[in-house]
């Protein structure tokens, strides 16, 4: 199928893109900072181009649904997020050091994906259950959290390693807080949104919206960890170091949803497959 | 205030508490994971030492998020939010309605070069010229003459995201509410129905007995359409609901679109086939193509040369994962023999050759002459239905949309202030900005410079 080698193909833009910002650090030109921005931006249309054939062949086998149904898709999809979300923050801060650290999530994401033995990147016809415009609003939703969680998670590594010599080019630890601020009220805001859509959801497919299911469970937790984080921030004025350790474990806490969850048994281990 | 000195007030009013709360509910929820509730728990508490299940069954741990300590958790949440927010209303209240003119001290100390700039105007005109734009983005102008030729005008903005906090606050105390409603008062349960058949009450979940619905329903129909890989495309049931021998609806139930009635949710959850559908069975005898017969699951036939007669005994849908299958068993002279026979035969032979010599039961021409076939499987369904009643459900919703509009009031507004000081220098007029915002201080920098911009724009325009 083209959209699969389209999206193979964008791995390796990311990867590319990656070693560019690195370039950049170790050869101090910006030359390589707008290499690694095209690359980027390249690899971003290639991959909103192999997502939207991905959804016009599902068409062709008439089993049309948008490209967010399993695990594959929603991999693909997470890393689309991230470096949307990327592209705008370097945009917004005129700042390319944090393309070191955000894009091996991207390229990550994505050959784990197409690497990973045991998943399919087939298209798969979707049972009834998942037939719901609300499940595709749960995924988009949820994965733009998770992608704003991920970036924030990115600059929290990156505010441990700002005294390293090596690693003298990160920003100040005042922008370094502000941007974890910043993307973990917008992780928040999505995470929000994607608990209710997928309540909604599950209110109209299995008849509650609320089960407690692992995966709901862990959805909790992680939104109650990052209300904790905001809590500590603007009411007891936590800054810097404990902003960091804070997106780190509410980063533990998406993957741990996202996948760990997996390994318990509940309804949304339909993602196993 | 007295009530501050008050220890049981201090002691909801710390958001430390709130923290700790919340720390609590993460842990208590962890563990939730990863004990088994409700009925998983079952099996689990049969595989660990008795003592030990006793201790967690007192501990309520294999229901935890319906347990005391659950409950505890949100009923001091819920306090806590209520204290924390009394607490802070009047404040909050105070910065609502505060007028801005009175300012605070030191407004117009240690401001930027950039907010400080001088023009050729006199303040009369330069006074407009300000009233004029601010009254184009912000509300509440007024102004105020300082000494006898220094003004001093403002303006506000974003003064309702003040409450915005409020309003996330509330949203999860209706949130909570909502849950305790559905936990207590609510039930969810399963019926499976065949078609043609009726029920009029269901199986609460968790092993919780029975429960009578305010309605009968009766299954007319049950449809099922595959994918070409065998995954169920879409499944429906065509209902009707009787009450008092009158009919109250009568229609499809979809996946995904729920039907619901006198406060009563009714979901298509799942199907299965009844064991007792009916096969086709051919049985050839020396080549020779038979007739055709319909048999179900005991019924028992004869032979045509009066060979023996066969009992059907079972009905499979997918043996082995083998596809449809049959067992039968004949009777004749020679005693008794029973095997199976396999719709998908040829199939099966193929994949596995040598099958039916190896496993004689898989033979479907163990009893000669006759070549036993299955033509096909009809099967009776029967809808699975999950019925289910929420009270505290509308409650929740609106919580959700509550705390949606508060969250985006809370974390994408402020309130802004503007103060703008014209005052006269020499021969020209020195205007100084000054701004306070209640979080996101790079988005008032931002505004604070186009205001500028505008204002010199505007001043320029003028005196052209
Ligand atoms: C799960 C429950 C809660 C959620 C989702 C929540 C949410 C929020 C949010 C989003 C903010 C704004 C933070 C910011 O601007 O960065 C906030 C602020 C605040 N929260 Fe909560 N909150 C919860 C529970 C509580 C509780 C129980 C208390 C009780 C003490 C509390 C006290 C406060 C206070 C005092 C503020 C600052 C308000 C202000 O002056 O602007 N919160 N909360």
């Amino acid at each position: 199928m083209t959209n699969t080698m389209v999206l193979s193909w964008v791995t390796f833009l990311y990867f590319g893109a990656f070693v560019f910002y690195l370039f950049r650090l170790v050869f101090g030109k910006e030359f390589w900072g707008k290499a690694a921005f095209y690359a980027v931006l390249g690899g971003l249309g290639a991959h909103t181009l192999g997502l939207m054939l991905r959804w016009k062949e599902s068409y062709a086998l008439g089993i049309g649904h948008a490209p967010l149904s399993n695990f594959y898709e929603s991999l693909i999809f997470f890393a689309w997020a991230v470096v949307m979300l990327y592209v705008i923050v370097e945009w917004r801060i005129k700042n390319r050091s944090l393309g070191v650290f955000v894009l091996p999530a991207a390229f990550l994401l994505m050959a784990f994906a197409s690497l990973a033995s045991g998943i399919s990147d087939r298209i798969q016809p979707l049972i009834p259950a998942l037939q719901s415009n609300w499940l595709t609003s749960h995924v988009v939703t949820c994965f733009m959290g998770y992608a704003a969680f991920t970036v924030a998670f990115a600059v929290g590594i990156m505010y441990f390693l700002r005294n390293i010599p090596l690693f003298s080019f990160i920003p100040e630890a005042h922008i370094l807080d502000e941007l974890i601020y910043q993307n973990t009220v917008l992780g928040f805001v999505f995470l929000t949104l994607g608990i209710m859509t997928g309540s909604v959801w599950a209110h109209y497919a299995w008849g509650a919206y609320w089960s407690w299911d692992p995966k709901e469970t862990w959805s909790l937790i992680t939104w109650l960890i990052y209300a904790v984080m905001l809590h500590a921030r603007y009411v007891r004025g936590w800054r810097g170091k404990r902003m960091a350790v804070l997106a780190i474990i509410g980063f533990a806490a998406v993957l741990f949803t996202y996948l760990g969850v997996n390994y318990l048994p509940g309804l949304h281990s339909y993602l196993q497959s | 205030m007295p009530k501050q000195k008050n220890p049981f007030w201090s002691f909801f009013a710390s958001v430390y508490l709130t923290i700790t709360l919340l720390v609590f509910t993460v842990v208590l929820s962890i563990v939730g994971t990863f004990i088994p509730q409700q009925d998983a728990a079952r099996g689990f508490a049969q595989g660990i030492p008795s003592g030990l299940a006793s201790f967690l069954q007192t501990m309520q741990a294999f229901d935890l998020f319906h347990s005391v300590w659950f409950f505890l958790l949100m009923l001091l949440l819920s306090l806590n939010l209520i204290v924390c927010s009394l607490n802070r209303w009047s404040l909050t209240w105070k910065q609502f309605r505060g007028s801005p003119i009175s300012g605070e001290e030191g407004l117009f100390q240690g401001l930027s070069p950039e907010r400080i700039f001088l023009c050729d105007e006199d303040v009369g005109t330069v006074t407009g010229r300000v009233e004029g734009l601010l009254n184009r983005k912000y509300r509440n102008i007024s102004s105020n003459q300082e000494k006898e030729d220094t003004v001093i005008i403002c303006g506000e903005r974003g003064r309702y995201s003040r409450f915005a906090v409020y309003v996330v606050h509330l949203s999860v105390q209706l949130l909570i509410l909502g849950a305790l409603l559905g936990a207590y008062w609510g039930w969810e349960g399963y019926v499976n129905i065949g078609e043609g058949e009726t029920a009029d009450a269901i199986d609460l979940k968790g092993g919780k007995g029975t429960k009578a619905l305010p309605f009968t329903i009766r299954c007319d129909k049950f449809i099922v359409a595959f994918y070409e890989n065998g995954v169920p495309k879409t499944y429906r049931s065509d209902l009707t609901f009787l009450k008092d021998s009158k009919t109250l609806y009568q229609g499809p139930l979809l996946v995904n679109h729920p039907i619901s009635l006198e406060g009563v949710r009714v979901y298509q959850a799942s199907y299965g086939s009844s064991p007792d559908g009916r096969a086709s069975l051919a049985f050839p005898r020396g080549g020779k193509e038979g007739k055709i017969i319909k048999v179900g699951p005991g019924e028992i036939f004869s032979l045509p040369e009066k060979e023996g007669t066969v009992q059907i005994v079972r009905l499979e849908e997918n043996l082995m994962q083998m596809g449809p299958a049959v067992k039968i068993l004949v009777r004749s002279g020679q005693g008794e023999v029973s095997f199976w026979i396999f719709q998908h035969i040829d199939k099966i032979r193929e994949m596995n050759p040598g099958v039916t010599e190896q496993v004689p039961m898989f033979n479907p021409a163990l009893f000669k002459p006759y070549v036993f076939v299955l033509k096909g499987m009809e099967e009776r369904y029967y809808t699975g239905l999950q019925v289910s009643r929420d009270p505290g459900a509308p409650l929740v919703a609106a919580a959700a949309v509550l705390m949606m509009v508060g969250l985006i009031g809370t974390f994408f507004s402020s309130h802004r202030r503007i103060w703008i000081k014209i005052q006269p220098a020499g021969e020209k007029t020195k205007i100084s900005v000054a701004a306070r915002s209640n979080k996101h201080p790079v988005v008032l920098d931002r505004e604070v410079r186009q205001l500028t911009e505008q204002i010199k724009v505007s001043l320029e325009k003028g005196s052209t």
